[in-house]
């Protein structure tokens, strides 16, 4: 027999069912028309450094509490807005309001100029450059590299390449160091599928779009479920403002620079050097060894992306006596976007470079 | 708290269910075979209808997209002499 419902609940049930009625159809014009966008990378910044259509942003905080200024690097295939999409929902803001000199490296959008672009046009070059204008403008001797994603790999093998380099301490996110664990991201581009040439377009670099469907494949069900989300969350205005900053940045990647591309097959993928010590730049081998800071790997245990055993060699491959490691209950982009990553991810990183740094 | 809705329980049923052979096909050897195929054919393609046109576009004084696509890589390659004169200078 099924409970009895008093008249009084029966009423409000139905008077809450007929407002997130009017609240679902008001949302889904809104949603349809796009007119409720959220602004995405709205907190105030300045750029300090600009090299070709890379450009260092330097975040304005008037309550400093950590003298080390932090330098973010991204990922060379998305949008770095996704490290402060909006407010309340921004990685880059929490880390202000914990008191931390906040800067961005942001890579830009490539074009046809930059399908040169090694590996060793970043590592070797923007990010030394990026470290070097980051020290001016925060007037310190020292940062802390945080990289995210395939910006964790660069600064991994900045960090190695260049030990003189005034890195305080390396935090990395999600960074894939062992490339037979992302079969399914890399599988296409694998010995006996594609050659990489095949996947880059005639501009000399690989069309985001190639990425994205890269992306997709991992998760077929994935965008089915998140209409279903769409569609039972449509009358929350809050969860609308999240899905549609979310999946904006989902479908705006950017171009991957020919060159780089190439390398990153032919050495990440096919041959896995970074765990087979093989791993070459500028004609050297890059020894992860050489790593002597404080190092921590932040992983994410339902990253569909970089899984958790591609990014878990990391505190075994460097040579640093303090490596530690933070594994979050969190997806690829949620250790830096939404409730979870204000809650437990974004803590847990700027209490650990709090620790590791100097005090304002 | 209510609970999820009845049509989100049977979504969240089929979903669970059909979510691991999906993905399974999806990341198989037969799906990578035809993405590959895919690609090259449609690369392939590309270059035929390019090759065919070419000939009568030229005849009407038309620009191909080859034609374009040289000119794009001479400013590419003019933008990153420019940058490395730009690096040089002290």
């Amino acid at each position: 027999m099924s409970p009895s419902i008093a008249p009084a609940d029966l009423l409000s049930r139905v008077q809450r069912d007929v407002e997130r009625a009017a609240q679902r159809g008001r949302n889904g014009l809104r949603y349809a028309a796009g007119t409720s966008r959220p602004k995405l990378g709205q907190t105030p910044k300045d750029v300090v450094w600009r090299r070709h259509k890379a450009e260092l942003w330097h975040y304005r905080n008037d309550d400093i509490k950590v003298r080390t200024p932090v330098v973010i690097v991204h990922s060379l295939v998305s949008r770095s807005y996704v490290l402060d999409l909006y407010p309340g929902n921004s990685a880059v803001a929490f880390l202000l309001k914990e008191g931390l000199d906040v800067f961005l490296l942001d890579w830009g959008v490539p074009d046809e100029a930059d399908s040169g672009n090694t590996l060793e046009h970043y590592v070797d070059e923007g990010i030394p450059d990026a470290i070097a204008a980051a020290c001016e403008a925060a007037g310190t001797e020292e940062v802390t590299l945080l990289g995210y994603c395939f910006g964790g790999v660069l600064s991994l093998c900045s960090a190695a390449r260049h030990p003189e380099l005034p890195i305080r301490n390396l935090a990395l996110m999600a960074t894939p160091v062992d490339f037979t664990k992302m079969e399914t991201i890399t599988a296409l581009v694998r010995e006996g599928r594609l050659d990489p040439e095949e996947v880059v377009e005639p501009t000399g670099n690989v069309p985001p779009d190639v990425i994205e469907n890269g992306f997709r494949l991992l998760k077929p069900t994935a965008e089915v479920a998140q209409y279903a989300n769409l569609w039972e969350n449509l009358w929350n205005d809050e969860f609308m403002e999240g899905y549609q900053a979310m999946g904006q940045w989902a479908r705006d990647h950017v171009p991957f620079p020919g060159a780089a591309f190439r390398q990153t097959v032919e050495q990440l993928v096919r041959n896995n050097a970074l765990m087979e010590g093989t791993f070459e730049l500028g004609g050297e081998l890059v020894d992860l060894g050489a790593i002597r800071r404080p190092v921590l790997n932040i992983m994410a245990e339902r990253d569909h992306i970089v899984p958790l055993a591609a990014a878990e060699p990391i505190v075994d491959l460097v040579g640093s006596e303090e490596a530690e490691e933070l594994r979050l209950s969190a997806g690829h982009a949620g250790l830096v976007a939404g409730r979870k990553a204000a809650k437990i991810t974004l803590p847990g990183i700027a209490g650990w470079i709090a620790d590791h740094s100097e005090k304002a | 708290m209510a609970g999820k809705p009845l049509w989100r329980k049977a979504f969240d049923a089929v979903e669970s269910r059909a979510a691991g052979p999906v993905e399974a096909g999806a990341h198989s050897d037969v799906v990578g075979d035809l993405i590959t195929l895919n690609v090259r054919v449609a690369r392939r393609a590309q270059q035929e209808v390019e090759r065919r046109t070419r000939r009568l576009l030229h005849m009407a004084n038309l620009p191909t997209a080859t034609d374009v696509r040289r000119l794009s890589e001479q400013v590419a390659a003019l933008q990153r002499e420019l940058r490395e004169l730009d690096d040089r200078r002290p």
